[in-house]
């Protein structure tokens, strides 16, 4: 399984996702530029967190015109595994491969610590190592993380099972229904505001972002809808 | 060349944190009679003579780039040109 890490002007989080992967994990995985017009020959892309184009505009709104985006959206309609953190989602949201928006926290202010997440749903490719409903540690580090969508989105989400990672205990951003994380309806596209990542090795302060790289790793592409 | 201001504010129903906290700040004043702040954005967009279609145009631009429907939504009016 071969793994395309998308590195955006200003993205600050390229090499934490490429060594979490390559180094922790064993994975194949290589740099992307937004330039590039193709991902031929990889079966999951990774966004990583930032500030790609300096959040000019939104977070994330200028980054869906770049060169690579046609080849992102081609991945996630073949069920590959398409994964975005922190800005990443953002991105995604913005570029419509995932349903509503991430607006500013209602603190207003930048929030940099380990906050407690449970693992709503594990029947994801990207969370199939974690137990269902347990409860773990991750980073957060982000100044607009605060999920919105309206109340039929929100709903749907629900219904859906959507919500693969909600905020435990604390709510640090204002997220309706204290969501840190869905999927798409099919499951393989992810996006979230904490930072798996970081989270790798007992150096990094804890290890419960592995399970979601060794997850997707197990994974590779999500079967063709029947 | 004619100049169009897009204004994007946060739809009413969704919480907008700096005009909370401007509204806050405004009571500190003693202005208790302010009732809201609503805080946004706004872009001078200036066109050259050859649109054909302005309202056209600043729908396209708007609703593609400068909003975001989930959240967002705009107004805009034509400026007068500079004398």
């Amino acid at each position: 399984m071969k793994i395309a890490v998308i590195v955006f002007p200003g993205s600050n989080c390229d090499v934490d996702i490429y060594e979490a992967l390559h180094s922790v994990c064993g994975a194949q995985v290589e740099y992307v530029s937004h330039k590039a017009t193709s991902l031929t020959g990889f079966d999951a892309v990774m966004l990583p967190g930032g500030f790609s184009y300096g959040d000019y505009l939104r977070c994330g709104a200028i980054a869906r015109f770049a060169n690579i985006i046609p080849a992102i959206k081609k991945m996630a309609s073949e069920g590959k595994l398409v994964f975005g953190t922190c800005n990443g989602f953002q991105i995604l949201t913005e570029m419509g491969l995932l349903p509503g928006a991430l607006k500013q926290n209602d603190s207003m202010q930048f929030v940099c610590k380990p906050v407690s997440l449970t693992v709503e749903n594990n029947r994801t490719p990207f969370t199939s190592r974690y137990q269902q409903n347990v409860e773990i540690t991750l980073p957060i580090a982000h100044g607009d993380g605060s999920f919105y969508a309206d109340s039929a989105t929100i709903d749907k989400l629900e219904q859906n099972h959507q919500v693969v990672f909600r905020y435990a205990h604390e709510n640090p951003n204002g997220s309706l229904n204290d969501i840190a994380g869905i999927c798409n309806e099919r499951g393989n596209v992810l996006g979230m505001m904490p930072h798996p990542e970081r989270a790798v090795e007992e150096i990094l302060g804890g290890t419960d972002g592995l399970p979601l790289f060794k997850s997707l790793l197990d994974h590779g592409t999500v079967k063709a809808e029947a | 060349m004619k100049t169009v201001r897009i204004y994007v504010t946060y739809k009413p129903s969704v919480f907008d944190p700096q005009g909370a906290s401007i509204q806050d700040a405004i009571h500190t004043l003693g202005h208790n009679e302010v009732q809201k702040v609503t805080v946004g954005k706004f872009f001078d967009v200036t066109f050259d003579e050859t649109t054909t279609s302005l309202e056209t145009a600043v729908k396209d631009i708007a609703e593609k780039l400068l909003v975001n429907f989930n959240m967002e939504t705009y107004k805009y009016e034509v400026l007068e040109a500079d004398k």
